[in-house]
């Protein structure tokens, strides 16, 4: 109820859709959160329902929504209350899916809502898309959603609310939003809350090295705390996690997760409001607790991002071909040297990638120079291809190092990618409209 | 001395955009990151890699800096040619590993 309470904690239980389960059950049980928000949707999620949906009408939702409800529902109590985009491309059957996991676990009070509308693949021609699209087959367009519908269905009673693709801000956002009822800067602090939870263990110690400390042990890693954040009515919160749960929350995780896929950082669109972050102050208040303050917000964006998938003639192969023992870094530049000669009829040099797993493949030419010879080594090849003949043919020439190549080649892996491009457009935000439909207990 | 000595950083991409975020230990370090680390400077480093301009944005009170490359990704993490995906979460280092005078 808006204007009653004083704070709102808000919980990051999954940063992606295949993030852990243990995390949000932790926070619900311990009776500390008002809500959790489960982040399980990105581009290559949304890629894989669209296809799944595609095959089969009820299907097109996260396929892990058994796993990550069945331990969730029954220990969500009378108050704590569930968000997640975990519908993908098809938030109503998740919602049936959650609905019936409800009654499975004798929670059958649970109110369940799903947010609809941010599918526009019926209207690519309403949007203007920021590059090229000619040539390539639509997969779908997903518009991103903001903060209310969701508050909508909190309003209305909602326990779990599923959406399809929203802003990852404001799918945390929206709870503490509705139950403080903010606006204006206090709502820019809402929303700066929520990317920070975004990706979860991000905020709270994972993907972190920083100088002058230890980085976190596998120990801790392996059972990481994922963060909560403790929103004010003025906008301020509170980073911290559970009291016994490993991690670090600390002034340095925090700037690198606000500053995250961010661009300009006093412009950081959301659906909701356009986010100045340059005022930000966080402030270390005690063991893995760390105070934000600062948020400003200016006007929502006439327009909302649309994500498009575009599915472009032919596939990626990507394979790999192992080298162990002495000598192996030579034998494995000259099978990857033969590569090259077998692969210039076929393709040119535009469309294939050769190099070294251990060596050079992630940073290229700006890999480190060796200080010794690797005990073992693996060749790598990607080629896009048009054909599947084509990935046939460069996987044959792989597998052929083996008895015509240099000596001891070894476990080869291949595997095929379709080629998609994500193209991003925007759409005049009157031309959204989200809706909510129930899923109540029969 | 590296980049890395001094600062802490972490890579991100949408799109066709990557961005690499460094947040300075201290003060101190925040000028010295801020006088090197000019824009076409790290633009030359990343171009050994990645293509296209590179953009700086100062966030002082909080002592980071923010690299955006808007055309280093074409078509996206789904349609590049690095062995398996999300290659570029490891790009921050070509920023770490620099050598400060």
């Amino acid at each position: 109820m808006a204007g009653q309470k004083s704070s709102f904690a808000i919980g990051a239980g999954a940063g992606f859709a295949g993030d852990r389960i243990e995390p949000a059950v932790a926070m619900a049980k311990s009776g500390q959160v008002d809500a959790i928000g489960l982040e399980c949707l990105a581009e290559r999620t949304l890629i894989n329902a669209l296809k799944m949906r595609d095959a089969n009408g009820e299907g097109g939702y996260d396929p892990r929504l058994r796993r990550r409800f069945h331990p969730l529902l029954g220990a969500l109590g009378g108050r704590c209350r569930v968000l997640t985009n975990l519908g993908a491309a098809n938030p109503i059957a998740a919602a049936k899916a959650a609905r019936a996991l409800a009654q499975e676990v004798g929670a059958p009070q649970l109110r369940i809502a799903a947010v609809v509308g941010d599918d526009v693949a019926g209207r690519i021609d309403e949007i203007a898309w920021t590059q090229p699209t000619a040539g390539g087959e639509w997969i779908g367009a997903h518009v991103y959603l903001g903060i209310e519908p969701m508050a909508e269905a909190l309003a209305a009673g909602a326990d779990v609310v599923i959406t399809g693709r929203v802003a990852d801000s404001s799918l945390f956002a929206a709870a503490p939003v509705q139950t403080l009822g903010l606006s204006g800067d206090a709502l820019a602090g809402a929303l700066t809350l929520g990317h920070l939870l975004e990706c979860a263990g991000q905020l709270s110690g994972g993907n972190l090295s920083e100088p002058g400390l230890p980085d976190l042990t596998a120990a801790d890693l392996a059972r990481l705390g994922y963060p909560i954040g403790e929103l004010e009515r003025d906008g301020t919160a509170v980073i911290r996690l559970l009291d016994s749960d490993p991690g670090r929350v600390n002034a340095v995780a925090c700037t690198l997760q606000l500053l995250y896929e961010v661009h300009d950082p006093r412009a950081y669109i959301t659906p909701d409001a356009i986010l100045d972050f340059s005022q930000i102050e966080f402030e270390p208040i005690g063991a893995n607790r760390v105070r934000m303050s600062g948020a400003r917000a200016g006007p929502a964006p006439a327009q909302l991002k649309v994500v498009g998938f575009l599915a472009r003639r032919g596939l990626i192969a990507d394979i790999e071909i192992g080298y162990a023992g002495t000598g192996a870094l030579a034998r494995a530049q000259r099978a990857a040297d033969v590569l090259r000669v077998r692969m210039e009829a076929a393709l040119s040099p535009a469309d294939f990638m050769i190099d070294l797993v251990g060596v050079s493949s992630v940073l290229g030419v700006a890999s480190q120079r060796l200080q010794a010879d690797p005990p073992e080594v693996r060749v790598h090849i990607s080629g896009s291809c048009t054909e599947a003949e084509l990935a046939q043919m460069i996987e044959d020439e792989v597998y052929t190092l083996t008895i015509a190549g240099p000596a001891g080649g070894c476990s080869v892996r291949s595997e095929r990618r379709p080629r998609i491009e994500t193209i991003t457009g925007f759409i005049p935000r009157e031309r959204v409209q989200p809706r909510i439909e129930w899923e109540d207990a029969p | 001395m590296r980049v890395g000595d001094i600062a802490a950083g972490r890579a991100g991409d949408k799109g066709d955009t990557l961005d690499l975020t460094l947040v300075a230990y201290d003060e101190h370090g925040y000028e010295t990151l801020s006088r090197y680390l000019t824009a076409d400077q790290v633009g030359s480093v990343l171009n050994r890699v990645v293509p296209g301009p590179v953009q700086r944005y100062d966030v002082p009170r909080l002592r980071a800096l923010k690299f955006v490359a808007p055309a280093a990704l074409p078509g996206g993490v789904q349609a590049s040619l690095h062995a398996g995906l999300h290659w570029q979460k490891a790009a921050i280092w070509l920023l770490l590993d620099l050598e400060l005078e």
